[in-house]
């Protein structure tokens, strides 16, 4: 009974959806409260209606009920309680219900929490969001329906690809879609603004909070993602500019521009259509990423099973939506009013830069993403873009932006001072290339462009230091005045620099790991041994490990570093009998921020007995690969808890000139 | 049933409810204002508040200001347009009320499976534990010996019934995975290291693999007679190259065997086969022997009558008809069986393939 009240309860979410985007409607053209507070609850009972299903599903998967399709593909009684739960967002289906959930958490957060704003916007926005539940929930129920059943069921099911089955990438999906999906709260405010004709300081004031939510959690999403993909694949690399990571990366990159144009039409009432482009293609990027995982055009790790028929029908979804909103765009857009000016060098000049660059970022990523598909759908000749594009597209622009990044802070209001910005960073580009000379004298091999990388991250991380220096007067006034002016900064000045400190550090570890990284395989004996960086690794034995559903070879070896003890890593090789699959289980030392990732591969025929063939890399500080990113998230989660966002009241005063 | 539709029509009241009290809320609640001005006053709050903590200076405080004064300026002039909460609001909230829960009924009527009960792993479990063993496909009787092996774990010979179980339900992982246990267990049984070798063998399509030659030289440790041991390490030999080595120890089993032993007949196949000696057509299978196989795959179709969710069955019988030379039967079969396996790529693929098997000569 609790599979199909499920059910019930998610075509009463899509019916309460359609009655919200009713209601909403009626009250924006009544001008009446009642019929908009109808249109809220509806939205509060389309979100309980998914949650309800959600339960139902989970409960479906723990207790093993194959008579539920979804099931029956995706999970295994022995499979553990934890890659159960997490069963049901591991396939299609049940990932659409996970998106549906977030669509219509948000939608209902958006119309609880949304006193602040003006009945017109707020009722739009709602309508938007419940079209939005609407069109998703329609697919879900239709095309894509994670609770239908099987009148034969199974037996056993088939289980979860076992690389699925890891606790990184059992929270990633929840993560990943309150990312994605809170961008829709972005995408509805647009067109509410639109639609009311006001886009002013006030309506990027109401933005930011959700777009910060959004982005923060995408951040977290895509950073765990990204760890998952570099302990659990065993390849020893953390980013392979896979169309499935660049679907995720790009909604990232438009949120980060938004968050600093909404800043700028928060402060000076200018960018406001440029903004709402942005919250416009925040989500449109969101679902041009769940079009490309699920339609079946890309291969890939992540990918869902190809399916062009459910592909095509997320494309026409993808088409009405985005499209519907930048239609509007294009037809209200030039009536919006236009805001205020400001100086070639000014502190909006550096935004606007700023943004050029993350959306030329976009486009790049956007272009060695969808390419080798078009031409692949044109001329039937598969190509596959690589790092090679990346490394010469991508990281160029990002080199720029990093470039003028600790600037920008420094820079006042309508017109900066580029001198005083000069006095102010001077030391912090002295360390900045005191550090990238002293990496390409010190650190072997000598490597030109991975120094100068390390010089970027020495630059960031100071210039957000100068910058707090600058906010609290240091060495300028007495240490009391300072430390007053220190714990007076609002939240919201302390979660920028975080976040930029966030993104120095991650460019420290993101070059240094990949200028410096060493690898080696061989395949070894029982005693045999391989030498990676400055350590030695000794096979010592291999054992057999009983795992709840598969069995393992467990291999022990020995690390040590010129002659001392370091380690002991235990890598295994899985073998998954109910999908016949294979898996590697890396083993990492942690030395520091570096890494020592050793993977087990196969058994051979050697001369002499069985040989393994084993694979180790040294990946120099790569945690802080994986530390910057998780720092940008707490600078965003940081700034989100500032009084004045819920207040609504100016980001920030500092610098404001006349 | 009904306490389905009751709880259903609960759900679907308790939302058309929480819409109307959200309505009758705002009703009694005053006209709202428009919230913007009020927005811009608090930046100018915030503005003095931050110039106050010395963390802007008067200029600066007096240009941000006159800026946000200027706005607060606008927001106030702006006509307002009203929104009340009076007028006749009962015609569209009854309609939704009343709409909703029709629609969901008529959405859940074209999705759902009214009546269908959940069918959770256990319940089924117990149901099958309960029933005569012979009437059980043969992965459900894996699943209740694994129940049975969950309540006595330290008995080799559960696990000894499981493999065979799994071995003819043609999951060989599985018939591994359950003999590895087992020899664990009971490491001095020879019978139990023989199983396992062949299990290896079926796991890696026939081939003596590494883990098989392993598993059959602990075999031939606690019995060094037995002729399955023996006999793959010997085929073992001969694919790695040693041919005479392997008809050699062959050979040598042949003598051992006694003359009554009917795997003596394949035996000397296999080595005539290795030798190179022109191929005996095998002898035809007896009248006897013919109808007997005949009868299993009757036996087989019935049970699938029965029991039509046993894909591995399907596979099984698609591939004794393509066997027997019986097209008409082996079509019919796939045919069922793609009608009924429709949604399940794999098993389409085994079907297909079975199908392709070559007709006995």
């Amino acid at each position: 009974m609790i599979v199909e009240l499920g059910a019930f309860a998610l075509t009463l979410a899509l019916a309460f959806a359609v009655a919200q985007l009713g209601l909403s409607i009626a009250a924006r053209v009544r001008r009446s409260t009642v019929l908009a507070a109808a249109g809220e609850g509806a939205a509060v009972v389309s979100f309980a209606g998914v949650l309800l299903a959600f339960a139902a599903l989970i409960h479906a998967f723990v207790t093993s009920d194959f008579s539920v399709a979804n099931v029956a593909a995706n999970s295994h009684t022995e499979k553990p309680l934890l890659y159960k739960v997490a069963g049901a967002w591991g396939s299609h289906e049940g990932s659409m219900l996970l998106w549906c959930l977030a669509l219509t958490g948000y939608g209902a957060a958006a119309a609880t929490l949304g006193r602040g704003l003006p009945r017109g916007l707020k009722a739009v926005m709602v309508a938007t969001q419940g079209g939005l539940g609407v069109v998703f929930l329609a697919y879900t129920v239709f095309a894509s329906n994670p609770l239908a059943r099987l009148l034969d069921p199974p037996v056993e099911g088939r289980s979860l690809n076992p690389l699925l089955q890891d606790p990184a990438l059992a929270i990633h999906p929840p993560f990943l879609y309150a990312g994605y999906v809170g961008m829709s709260v972005v995408f509805s405010l647009a067109v509410a603004a639109l639609i009311e004709g006001r886009v002013d300081a006030a309506w990027a004031r109401w933005v930011r909070p959700w777009a910060l939510a959004a982005w923060s959690l995408l951040t977290v999403g895509i950073t765990l993602g990204s760890f998952w993909a570099y302990y659990e694949l065993g390849w020893g690399g953390w980013w392979f500019w896979d169309p499935v990571e660049n679907a995720s990366f790009m909604p990232w990159l438009v949120a980060t521009a938004l968050l600093h144009s909404a800043i700028v039409t928060e402060k000076r009432g200018a960018l406001a259509g440029w903004s709402l482009f942005l919250a416009l293609a925040a989500f449109s990027f969101s679902m041009l990423g769940a079009f490309l995982v699920r339609s079946g055009v890309l291969t890939s790790v992540h990918a869902f099973a190809v399916d062009p028929k459910r592909g095509v029908l997320l494309l026409i979804i993808l088409g009405l939506m985005s499209g519907g909103g930048f239609s509007l765009f294009a037809w209200r857009a030039p009536r919006l009013a236009p805001g205020g000016v400001f100086a070639p060098i000014s502190r909006e000049s550096a935004l606007v830069l700023n943004n050029i660059l993350l959306a030329a970022a976009t486009a790049t990523v956007l272009l060695g993403t969808l390419y080798p598909l078009i031409r692949e759908a044109l001329s039937g000749e598969a190509i596959s873009v690589g790092p090679p594009y990346f490394n010469m597209t991508f990281v160029p622009l990002m080199a720029a932006l990093g470039i003028i990044l600790p600037a920008g802070p420094l820079l006042a209001w309508k017109r900066g001072d580029l001198t005083g910005v000069g006095q102010r960073l001077w030391l912090a580009a002295l360390i900045a290339v005191g550090a990238g000379v002293a990496a390409y004298a010190l650190v072997s091999p000598r490597k030109a462009f991975a120094s100068a990388g390390l010089a970027m991250g020495a630059w960031l991380i100071c210039g957000a230091a100068a910058e707090l220096v600058e906010r609290t007067r240091a060495l300028k006034v007495p240490a009391a005045e300072s430390w007053r002016r220190l714990t007076g900064l609002p939240r919201g000045a302390w979660g920028m620099t975080l976040a930029h400190l966030g993104l120095g550090v991650f460019i420290l570890g993101a070059c240094y790991e990949t200028g410096w990284k060493a690898e080696a395989a061989e395949a070894l004996p029982i005693g045999g041994s391989v030498n990676v960086g400055a350590y030695h690794l000794v096979l010592e034995g291999v054992r057999d490990v009983d795992g709840p559903n598969y069995d393992a070879e467990q291999a022990v070896i020995r690390a040590t570093k010129a002659g001392k003890a370091v380690c002991t890593g235990e890598p295994e090789r899985r073998f998954y009998p109910t999908g016949g699959q294979t898996t590697s289980e890396v083993a990492i030392c942690y030395r520091g921020a570096s890494h020592l990732y050793i993977v087990l591969g196969e058994r051979r025929a050697g001369p002499a007995g069985p040989v393994w063939l084993v694979r180790a890399y040294w990946n120099p500080w790569a945690t802080l690969l994986f530390l910057g990113p998780v720092i940008m998230a707490l600078g965003g989660a940081l700034s989100l808890s500032d009084r004045r966002l819920r207040l609504g009241v100016g980001r920030r005063g500092a610098g404001q000139t006349p | 049933m009904i306490v389905f539709w009751a709880v259903a029509g609960i759900l679907s009241a308790a939302a058309a409810i929480v819409v109307m009290l959200r309505a009758a809320g705002a009703a009694s609640r005053p006209e709202p204002v428009d919230p913007t001005p009020a927005l811009y006053r608090r930046q100018l709050a915030e503005i003095g508040d931050l110039a106050d903590r010395g963390l802007i200076a008067e200029a600066e405080r007096r240009g941000a200001e006159a800026e946000a004064g200027r706005r607060l300026l606008t927001a106030a002039e702006s006509p307002e347009i009203v929104w009340t909460a009076g007028g006749d609001r009962r015609g569209p909230l009854a309609a939704a009320a009343i709409a909703a829960p029709v629609l969901t009924l008529a959405l859940y009527m074209t999705v759902g499976a009214p009546g269908l009960p959940d069918m959770p792993f256990a319940e089924r479990l117990q149901q099958w534990t309960a029933a005569n063993p012979v009437s059980l496909p043969p992965q459900a009787l894996a699943a209740v010996l694994t129940s049975k092996i969950r309540q006595r774990p330290d008995d080799p010979e559960g696990y000894r019934f499981l493999a065979l179980v799994d071995g003819a339900a043609d999951d060989a992982p599985g018939a591994v995975r359950a003999l590895k246990r087992a020899v664990k267990l009971a490491p001095e049984r020879a019978d139990l290291w023989e199983l396992l070798g062949q299990a290896l063998i079926g796991q890696a399509g026939g081939e003596v693999s590494e883990d098989a030659k392993a598993a059959f030289a602990e075999t031939l440790k606690r019995d060094p007679t037995s002729a399955v041991a023996r006999f793959h390490l010997a085929r073992a030999r001969i694919a790695e190259g040693d041919r005479a080595g392997g008809i050699a120890q062959w050979r040598t089993l042949l003598a051992e065997l006694p003359g009554d032993d009917q795997r003596r007949v394949g035996l000397a196949r296999a080595i005539a086969e290795a030798e190179g000696a022109p191929l005996q057509p095998s002898p035809a299978l007896s009248g006897g022997q013919m109808t007997a196989i005949r009868g299993m795959v009757a036996g087989l179709a019935e049970r699938l009558k029965v029991q039509p969710d046993d894909p591995a069955g399907w596979v099984r019988l698609v591939r004794a008809y393509a066997v027997l030379g019986e097209a008409a039967e082996r079509d019919r079969a796939l045919a069922q069986a793609r009608a009924r396996f429709a949604a399940r790529a794999d098993i389409l693929r085994d079907l297909s393939a079975a199908a392709a098997a070559e007709p006995m000569k």
